[in-house]
């Protein structure tokens, strides 16, 4: 090997297994001299290319994702073309889409977001309990007075532009939601409501509509009469 | 639905760091690096369904980032200008260089895209020269001749750095 061929490996590969470059390497004090310089300007390098990566970029990177994968879902069930978005976005990950569409019927709405309900994580890091419930419950003047199940999940969720309580129950009948949202005057609430999967009930009091909504085939009664009972609200 | 999720989400963490300096150096500019970096990570979430083996992950993701880089300069034909050709308009390779690194990287940033890249690959992955050609589909004496070119272009830019400085404090 000759010394521009030395030099080529070396420059192209400073740290280079290559045995001929090792060989004379170790008989030329000024080839090896060569070749650590060549090492110590890689290091070099190394630190000047490890530029500072934006904070937060995973965290937005999979934020990203996320509503892409709602937008994407909303193109492709356009029978839901109202779909507000408050699906749970990553622990971490905070916010809310706004939907600014008037006129959807809210229980489509409430059967897209059971769609995601089974994936849907708390957004608190609290057990859910009485307190926690009635906690959120006290936005729309609600009260539970007592249990209405093993609830699994209560966050805020937006049905069409209006911010509800969704509770995800696991009941005898599977998984069930209630949904919990303020009187408005506009507002289209269907006494009942179906797709291919989940069947849904709502019922209006003074201050609140409520739904039950469960899979095809499940008796809504029990939960709706247990809900009837336990809910009370402020005059 | 729930284990693409977690796929996704392991190799965002596992590789996303990676995947942005890469980019930076591709467009030399921060912000454009960020946009690139978020379009190549939303193609693997719409594509992760072919990425069957997990060892080929960072392979994979380069040539997303590859041809999303390579999809910008589609969106910009009419100005019919070679970014090689034009001077790099970020700041931080403008602004007086603080300490070694920062002049090293202006230095970078001016090796031609050619020998640029094969160099990224090497350093910020590790590759050997045949995974580079395979990258970047070219034989493996071409990756070794544009490695070898890209160390010695800096070598020679340091060199003339060093001697404008004594110059200028000679002067």
């Amino acid at each position: 090997m000759d010394d521009l061929e030395f030099r080529r490996r070396v420059f192209a590969n400073p740290n280079t297994t290559d045995k001929e470059v090792a060989v004379i390497a170790a008989r030329n004090p000024d080839k090896a001299q060569l070749k650590n310089s060549l090492q110590q300007f890689d290091d070099d390098l190394m630190k000047a290319l490890k530029v500072q990566v934006p904070d937060n970029l995973a965290h937005k990177l999979i934020w990203e994702q996320k509503s892409e994968e709602l937008k994407r879902h909303k193109r492709r069930t356009p029978w839901y073309i109202g779909l507000a978005a408050s699906i749970a976005l990553t622990i971490g990950v905070t916010g809310t889409v706004v939907m600014h569409r008037a006129n959807v019927n809210i229980g489509e709405e409430a059967l897209a977001h059971m769609r995601y309900s089974e994936t849907e994580q708390s957004h608190s890091a609290v057990a859910v309990n009485m307190d926690l419930i009635n906690a959120k419950l006290a936005g729309f003047g609600g009260t539970l007075v007592s249990s209405i199940g093993n609830v699994r999940v209560a966050n805020y969720c937006h049905l069409n532009t209006t911010q509800s309580l969704h509770l995800i129950l696991d009941t005898d009948q599977g998984p069930m939601s209630v949904f919990i949202m303020p009187q408005k005057r506009d507002q289209n609430v269907p006494d009942a409501f179906a797709d291919n999967q989940y069947h849904g009930e709502s019922w209006a009091l003074q201050k609140a509509s409520i739904m039950v909504v469960g899979e095809k085939g499940a008796d809504l009664a029990p939960l709706m009469q247990k809900v009837k009972r336990s809910i009370t609200f402020s005059a | 639905m729930k284990e693409k999720q977690q796929r996704y989400e392991t190799l965002v963490h596992a590789f996303h760091g990676d995947i942005y300096r890469y980019a930076y150096w591709l467009t030399r500019d921060p912000t454009i690096a960020e946009d690139v970096v978020q379009e190549t990570f939303l193609r693997a979430w719409r594509s992760l369904d072919a990425l069957k083996d997990e060892k080929s992950a960072k392979s994979w993701l380069i040539t997303i980032v590859r041809r999303e880089n390579a999809r910008r300069f589609e969106r910009k034909q009419l100005d019919l200008v070679d970014i090689d050709d034009v001077s790099v308009s970020d700041d931080a390779f403008h602004a007086a260089p603080q300490d070694e690194s920062d002049e090293l990287r202006v230095l970078i940033a001016r090796l031609p895209m050619d020998y640029r890249e094969p160099l990224l690959l090497q350093l910020l992955f590790g590759y050997s020269g045949e995974e580079i050609a395979e990258q970047l589909s070219l034989n493996k004496n071409t990756v070794m001749t544009r490695l070898f070119r890209a160390r010695n272009q800096l070598k020679d830019m340091l060199a003339q750095e060093s001697s404008q400085q004594r110059g200028r404090q000679n002067g």
